[in-house]
């Protein structure tokens, strides 16, 4: 068996749809999920009993659930008990912000609490109100902290994305099941999909390591 | 007694069970340089944090200029504001240089304009012997550099009192003359100073009292000189043995 080119240059206008939204609920996945992930994040550190606590039942729940079922819940079930329409993708895009919300808090958690306290003290110790300490000298420091366990992040967002195909979003991995039912081309179709991810992850991540060596301290 | 600056009254401080300060009574008035010293464990950091509240006390009253701690925050605010403390392990912003750590205080806590905050912390930082390292970051500097940094950082916001913790425990013997000469430069302007220290010849040098302080206690108070030429107790005279 030859690896037919042909097959993958027609199937190519299809699957650069799909990376297309693939990129599209990725990039609002990470936006969106970063900004949760930093309030939650917060939360959970510097949070009254409250908000710790909804904090912590919210990152449970997530990390306790296969994503899976979390996008057929808020695709199927959400509709029913809020009585609202959401499309695919919509559902799709809400999945991937808690979900990585819910990550990244951790990792948030992690880096505000490996921060010296001593800084904090310094800080305070001038009359800075603690607000303003955790904005001005806590977060510039614990951002940089973060950056690394982001870069996971960024790839395993792009990754689960292709999860989504199970609610029927023409995402990348969608449309290469749909061509592949066309044409049973599978060696050319599935190696044409992998490129893809594969070029989309690399040039994600080198951006990131890039950002992070300019932002690192001297 | 308006020149009573810092005034303890049965100031009792525990973590938990175990007692740390007890009922201590000290009146700081303005203008002394009071050196504390003890042996480890015998509260004189929890003493200077309790001042400017970064530890919470039990029991008893402490005021300084007036102000109680056991006020609400914003009191506790206008207490960090006259009373700047430096750090046995400098504390200085990593994410700042020199300069920006200096400004720091002036630009985030007093408001002021940073044309202004640059020149007065340009200034501060000639003043302690760093004009030439004002764009250097913390991690770029020597222990006694960071140290004097860090005390510029503290004057920049006109204290009216600093506290400082072992501000030369962490350094090389070498490079501790060079933070001494700046905290004995910063004596001589008058201001009012609580030094927890080893550093005897400091405090017989530049001190105007000696504090010794054991297990909570204040078990002497004198002018330096003289406790250190006739130690009144056994104990003391046992502490000095081994830090001298
Ligand atoms: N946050 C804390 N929680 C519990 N115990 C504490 C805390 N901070 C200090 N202590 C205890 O309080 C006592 C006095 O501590 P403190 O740091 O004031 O002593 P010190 O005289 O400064 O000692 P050193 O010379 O070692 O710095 C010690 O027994 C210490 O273990
Ligand atoms: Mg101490």
């Amino acid at each position: 068996m030859s690896f037919d080119w042909a097959s993958v240059v027609a199937a190519l206008p299809s699957l650069l749809e799909g990376l297309q939204l693939t990129i599209l609920i990725a990039l609002t996945g990470l936006a969106g999920g970063v900004c949760l992930g930093i309030l939650t994040g917060v939360a959970l550190a510097h949070g009254g009993f409250l908000a710790r606590n909804a904090a912590h039942a919210y990152v449970a729940v997530i990390r306790g659930t296969p994503i899976v079922v979390q996008v057929m819940f808020v695709y199927f079930a959400l509709p029913m008990l809020l009585g609202l329409r959401l499309s695919a993708t919509s559902a799709a895009i809400i999945t991937i912000v808690f979900n990585s919300g819910a990550y990244n808090a951790e990792i948030v958690r992690g880096a505000l609490q490996s921060v010296p306290r001593g800084l904090s003290e310094a800080a305070l110790s001038m009359g800075l109100p603690f607000r303003s300490v955790l904005a001005y000298v806590v977060a510039p420091i614990a951002y940089r902290l973060a950056l690394p366990a982001m870069g996971n992040q960024v790839v395993n967002v792009v990754k689960d994305t292709s999860i989504f195909l199970v609610i029927g979003v023409g995402e990348l991995t969608r449309r290469g099941q749909e061509v592949m039912a066309e044409t049973f081309r599978a060696v050319e179709i599935w190696t044409a999909v992998a490129a893809l991810y594969l070029i989309l992850i690399t040039v994600l991540a080198y951006s990131l390591r890039l950002y992070e060596r300019w932002a690192r301290l001297p | 007694m308006s020149d009573a600056l810092i005034v303890f009254e049965r100031t009792r401080k525990a973590f938990g069970e175990h007692v740390v300060l007890e009922a201590v009574d000290l009146t700081i008035g303005r203008g002394d340089i009071a050196v504390v010293v003890g042996p480890s464990g015998s509260g004189k950091s929890t003493l200077l944090r309790c001042v400017n509240g970064l530890e919470p006390i039990s029991g008893g009253d402490l005021r300084v200029d007036g102000i109680s701690v056991r006020g609400p925050e914003r009191d506790l605010r206008r207490i960090r504001l006259e009373a700047g403390m430096v750090f046995q392990q400098f504390h200085l912003f990593p994410h700042l240089t020199a300069l920006q750590n200096v400004m720091f205080g002036l630009v985030r806590v007093r408001r002021r304009p940073k044309a202004e905050a640059r020149e007065r912390a340009t200034s501060l930082l000639h003043k302690v012997g760093l004009g030439s390292r004002m764009g250097h970051y913390p991690s770029q500097l020597s222990g006694g550099q960071q140290q004097r940094v860090a005390i510029a950082r503290s004057l920049a916001l006109e204290p009216k009192i600093m506290l400082f913790d072992e501000p030369t425990s962490a350094l090389d013997p070498e490079l501790r003359q060079e933070v001494l000469k700046v905290m004995q430069a910063v004596a001589q302007t008058g201001m009012t100073m609580v030094v927890v220290t080893h550093e005897m010849g400091f405090a017989e040098r530049v001190g105007s009292r000696l504090i010794f302080m054991e297990a909570g206690r204040i078990v002497h108070d004198g002018e330096p000189g003289r406790l250190l030429r006739e130690p009144p107790s056994e104990r003391f005279r046992d502490f000095l043995s081994h830090v001298r």
